[in-house]
């Protein structure tokens, strides 16, 4: 029983840690998003959530024409299981959901290029990037 | 009972108004055998013509079985009782000219067991069956890369094999055609109970035949000859069934780069479904790719080409390989703009590739169980209900 509690409590505690890790992972992307868009604004106040949903929900123009918005693929619920338009699931956008979300810089760099060239045509700016993840992150 | 017991009967009176006693003219293990194999035929005619891919094996198992009744059949033939016997058929070819005469006239002859146009015709249709057995498994090893040839057989010897294989099984409809006419004809002309006599065995005789000289069974004899013909058949193919199928290529490696990126938007594609020209052309145009932009960075997109390369499809010798390496000259990135796919899914609903689960044409994985291994089995393709209405053309 005791060693049950322990082993109940390492778990809980690497659990635990790894969550703390993730989020140290995203709010280091996050800095460095912030570092971004002060150089690129220097009245830049911050990231906000409300502007990353609306940016998240907006039907765009200038991108791809099967992909006028996020939610083509991704769906108005970012709890909700996305499908890609080859029909490959994907994951919940929902840092709840799917806790490694935006943790790895690569891979967001990698996103963000690909996925604001399909919706908006161009590269997306250091502040979307940063509303987006403010918005994801505290659902 | 008896009538006119010691007058013949004259060859063109109707037997079935002279012939008086009966006998059982068909053994058991014959009777067995045209049941069994006009069962098997049926099954393999269905799912041959008719499909659908996917009940590719009851049409294995039947011709299996088509194939093993013939060869027992022939076995029968050396050791069954008197009219299985293959010299009492092949002897029958002999009053041939005589039989096509009376058939002219509408007036044949009432001959015991096998009359000579119907042993002809057993002869015919017992060999376009082995043919036809024959040609399916070598269809079955070039081109689907299975069964006891695939190791050893070409897709090109496979596909050529399938020309025979189909242009038989059409000449085997018109010969059961020409089986029927035969049997329902001489039912008509000479008022002898054949469909009945095939299912009890017994037939009428005229009451002179000299009954001593009918050969019985040899069952013992016939269990020897069937176990030698079973050993003789499987020798030779038993060492090749364990070899590895030719040119079967090899499955994409989950965890893989080319499965991580490639895979992240779609099913990862086998590499044996394009040809290297067509993979060069995607990887040269990753931002305008199928309408997204799929952007790679270098290092990663170079090594996806080398596996692309090494793999395409002029590196495998299954039928998707085959065939889909013949690209649609105006459209060369897109599997689904060739001949070969358009053959293959036509008959398919549209909205099938438009609503959940499938969603599109590029979704190979969701009805192919086995596309990741590049096979494409027609036993592996499972088509999903349609969860949704989607917006169809």
């Amino acid at each position: 029983m005791k060693r049950l509690t322990i082993v109940l409590a390492l778990a809980s505690l690497s659990l635990g840690a790894g969550f703390a890790f993730a989020d140290a992972k995203r709010d280091a992307i996050l800095a460095d998003l912030t570092a971004q868009s002060k150089t690129a604004d220097s009245a830049f106040a911050g990231f906000d959530a409300a502007r990353g949903k609306a940016f998240f929900l907006a039907s765009q123009s200038g991108g791809k024409p099967d992909t006028p918005s996020c939610t083509t693929c991704h769906t108005k619920d970012p709890n909700a299981k996305g499908q890609s338009r080859a029909g490959k699931e994907i994951a919940p956008m929902a840092v709840s959901k799917t806790p490694d979300r935006f943790t790895d810089p690569e891979k967001v760099a990698k996103w963000f290029l690909r996925n604001c060239s399909s919706v908006l045509g161009r590269e997306c700016t250091a502040a979307e990037k940063g509303d987006f993840i403010t918005y994801l992150a505290g659902l | 009972m008896t009538l006119n017991t010691n007058q013949r009967p004259a060859a063109s009176e109707p037997m079935g108004q002279i012939a008086t006693s009966r006998a059982r003219i068909w053994d058991l293990p014959t009777r067995a055998f045209h049941w069994l194999l006009v069962l098997a035929v049926i099954i393999a005619a269905k799912t041959g013509f008719f499909g659908p891919a996917n009940s590719l094996d009851w049409h294995l198992w039947s011709g299996y079985a088509i194939g093993a009744l013939i060869v027992f059949r022939f076995v029968w033939g050396l050791f069954g009782s008197e009219f299985s016997r293959l010299d009492r058929l092949f002897g029958a070819l002999r009053q041939l000219p005589e039989h096509a005469g009376g058939l002219l006239r509408l007036r044949p002859k009432h001959y015991l067991g096998h009359n000579p146009a119907g042993s002809l015709m057993i002869i015919a249709l017992a060999l376009v069956l082995l043919a036809i057995t024959a040609t399916g498994i070598i269809v079955l090893g070039g081109v689907e890369k299975q069964g006891v040839l695939a190791a050893v057989t070409s897709y090109d010897l496979g596909h050529l094999a399938k020309g025979a294989h189909q242009l038989l099984a059409y000449l085997l409809m018109a010969m059961i055609v020409g089986h029927l006419v035969g049997v329902f004809g001489e039912i008509l002309l000479l008022r002898v109970p054949l469909v009945r006599g095939m299912i009890t065995g017994w037939l009428p005789v005229p009451s002179d035949t000299l009954r001593s000289k009918w050969r019985p069974a040899r069952p013992m004899l016939a269990l020897l000859g069937a176990g030698f013909a079973v050993i003789a058949i499987g020798a030779p193919l038993l060492p090749l069934s364990g070899l590895p199928a030719h040119g079967v290529p090899t499955p994409v490696v989950a965890g893989s780069t080319y499965a991580k990126e490639c895979g992240a938007c779609h099913w990862s594609f086998h590499p044996s479904l394009l040809p290297k020209a067509s993979w060069k052309l995607i990887m040269s145009s990753l931002d305008q790719h199928f309408g997204d932009d799929a952007s790679l960075p270098e290092k990663s997109a170079a090594k996806i080409s080398g596996y692309l390369q090494a793999n395409a499809a002029e590196t495998a010798d299954t039928e998707p390989a085959n065939r889909l390496r013949d690209v649609n000259p105006d459209d060369p990135t897109r599997i689904t703009k060739t001949q070969f796919w358009q053959r293959q899914h036509h008959e398919l609903a549209s909205n099938l590739f438009t609503n959940a689960p499938v969603k599109s044409k590029a979704n190979c994985a969701a009805c192919h169980r086995d596309a990741l291994t590049g096979h494409f089995d027609d036993q592996a393709i499972d088509i999903p209900q349609s969860t949704q209405t989607g917006d169809s053309p």
